[in-house]
């Protein structure tokens, strides 16, 4: 394993940016090896994919001699948002999967994001792992846009995600790491799961094996041993309903994320603890699973509390 | 003049956000409408002071109310949540307000508030927004239109400010009022303010004076007013941007809006421990500085300077 610094920028004060990459491939080298980068900490509140890293590099470290291909580990490209819980990069406030393709010649946030890009370019898969933010928690899932789906999709089976969530092309999403990289030609695959600010120790696992798989299958790293492939649902094959705060309040959630719930469900309330009053009590449009969760109690109105994913004909 | 409500959110421990809008009514039926959008976001000052003095000046400095021949709505504060606790962006989330256009009556909060917004200020002839650059620096004001195919530069020119931006649309650019407002119909400019937190009274005066200029050359208040500048439309090939190759203590030593010549030192950057000079910035070429960086410690590569280049 090699660690290299991928981007490194002076600070005004003593100190000094990096962001880092490790690598690992066979000990001997050979040619034409298959590629893949895994990406996180894209936005500096979300946490779950620096466990996943962690796994697959204690993983790899141990399993050195299975390793027949190139695998490259970013797991904290915006280094400074992650050690001050900061969503964006500090100080410009700039969503940075809403910052590509950068260029070397723009300010700090797009000189990072060009970096990674032209870093990882070349890669035949890259996963760029997200854990929601800190107002939802949800399921192991890939997100893919429709444009790249062909390419995509076929890898995205193997990653041991419950949820495909396939989603018309969005031009304000071209300047994302995965829309970048697509059309690089990486396939790129975007993970959503958990919750910003913690870790779930169990997806951090279950998204391991999914790699694992992945890589498997693609020759990247050569054993005998089973992965956990278990299928996801597909968006394509129902719907996702979208639950929204109807009221500003507190919010009180009377079901479990991942729950399989039924049409009516109540989902939960939403309260104000000056008066004690319920303001509003939350009920599931649809039957399906509840694959969105509110984790951070303070509502608006509009404010998102739920998805759930449920069969079209249960719309009527 | 008539108050009216925009829109309204509640809040479970902050007063509900209640955004109000000034209507002047105009005389002449005929004559074209303007809707004109204050701050959307806070840690800055100009776009919401502008605004409000444009109600005052409305309200108080025309002295008969027929001389407001078409409708002008003023709405000067859209983010008050944000502006009272020197936020940014929208307080909860931290999402901007101006990346959710034209909203989703149905969706998250703000794009419920963009979506309200974008009803009241619909079908107006003109839609003038008060915006801030959203990098890190301040600048003279100018207005930014955006290469959408939409864009009306000659109107544009008369705000008489020394720049016009005619500025390339990026995908992030979609989701702005500016576009949206453009893509229904409405002839949107943004006039961008000098990122200041505190009034400085030549740049206010000039952004305010802008906007007056505008409404009395499109006829939309009948006003004398002097001429301003004979607006220069400035692309990407126009503009020098001037890096700093080190980081540190940022002192810029040229004003903006100052000529200055090739090779003379506009700017410096200290060592933030040791306290030298590490580093002196040059003009790369003649022309009008536009921008500079507005925090005192600057990064690595960063731009300190745009100029705009003359001869
Ligand atoms: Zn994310």
């Amino acid at each position: 394993m090699q660690i290299t610094e991928i981007f490194s920028s002076q600070l005004p004060v003593g100190e000094t940016l990096s962001i880092k990459r490790s690598r690992f491939e066979p000990t001997h080298k050979k040619d034409n090896l298959k590629r893949i980068s895994i990406v996180s900490g894209t936005h500096g509140d979300e946490l779950e994919g620096q466990y996943v890293i962690y796994l697959l590099s204690s993983w790899l470290n141990k399993n050195s001699s299975l390793i027949n291909g190139i695998i490259d580990l970013y797991p904290a490209v915006n280094a400074l948002g992650i050690d001050s819980i900061t969503r964006g990069f500090p100080l410009y406030e700039v969503d940075l999967n809403r910052a590509f393709p950068g260029g070397k010649e723009e300010y700090l946030p797009g000189q990072v994001v060009y970096a990674l890009a032209q870093d990882v370019k070349g890669s035949d898969i890259a996963i760029d792992i997200h854990s929601s933010n800190i107002f939802l928690r949800e399921i192991p899932q890939i997100r893919i846009n429709k444009e790249f789906s062909e390419f995509t999709l076929p890898h995205a089976k193997e990653l041991n995600c419950d949820f495909i969530w396939i989603h018309d092309a969005v031009t304000v999403l071209e300047a994302t790491f995965s829309h970048t990289l697509n059309q690089m030609g990486t396939r790129t695959l975007v993970v959503e799961m958990g919750v910003g600010m913690r870790l779930t120790k169990e997806y951090g696992v279950q998204l391991l094996n999914g790699i694992l798989n992945l890589m498997k299958k693609e020759g990247i790293i050569t054993t005998d041993e089973k992965f956990e492939s278990r299928e996801p649902f597909l968006s394509e094959i129902g719907e996702v309903f979208y639950i929204n705060a109807p009221t500003s309040g507190l919010f009180v959630p009377e079901l479990n994320h991942c729950e399989v719930i039924t049409k009516n469900a109540k989902i939960g309330t939403i309260v104000n603890p000056l008066d004690g009053a319920i303001l509003e009590t939350i009920y599931a449009p649809s039957g399906g699973i509840l694959f969105t969760l509110r984790e951070y109690p303070i509502v608006y109105e509009g404010s998102l509390l739920a998805r759930i994913f449920g069969n079209t004909d249960e719309k009527n | 003049m008539k108050k009216i409500e925009i829109l309204r959110i509640n809040s479970l421990n902050r007063a509900p956000l209640i955004v109000e809008g000034y209507l002047f009514e105009g005389s002449n039926p005929d004559a074209p409408t303007v809707a004109i959008v204050g701050a959307m976001e806070g840690k800055t000052i100009l776009p919401l002071y502008t605004a409000s003095k444009l109600v005052d000046f409305l309200k108080n400095s025309i002295s008969e109310s027929k001389n407001i021949l078409g409708n002008i709505l003023v709405i000067p504060s859209i983010n008050h949540y944000a502006l009272n606790i020197n936020e940014r962006f929208w307080p909860l989330d931290k999402t901007n307000l101006n990346t959710m256009f034209p909203g989703y009556a149905e969706g998250e909060t703000t794009q419920r508030i963009a979506k309200r917004l974008f009803d009241a200020i619909s079908g107006y002839t003109h839609g003038i927004i008060l915006e801030n650059r959203e990098d890190l620096s301040t600048c003279f004001p100018y207005v930014r239109l955006f290469q959408s195919g939409y864009e009306d530069i000659k109107n544009a020119k008369k705000f008489g400010y020394k720049i016009v931006h005619h500025k390339e649309l990026r995908p992030t650019d979609t989701v702005s009022l500016q576009y949206n407002w453009q893509l229904w119909g409405t002839k949107a400019y943004s006039v961008m303010c000098p990122n200041e937190t505190q009034i400085d009274m030549n740049s206010s005066n000039e952004v305010l004076e802008g906007i007056i200029s505008f409404l009395s050359k499109n006829k939309i208040i009948k006003y004398k007013v002097l001429n301003g500048f004979e607006s220069t439309v400035v692309t990407k090939e126009d503009i020098e941007i001037v890096k700093t190759p080190k980081s540190g203590i940022f002192i810029p030593t040229k004003q903006i809006g100052s000529h200055v010549i090739k090779d003379e030192t506009i700017g410096k950057i200290i060592h933030a421990i040791e306290g030298e000079v590490i580093h002196k910035i040059v003009a790369p070429s003649n022309g009008v500085i536009a921008c500079h960086y507005k925090n005192g410690l600057i990064f690595e590569n960063a731009v300190s300077f745009r100029i705009i280049k003359s001869g």
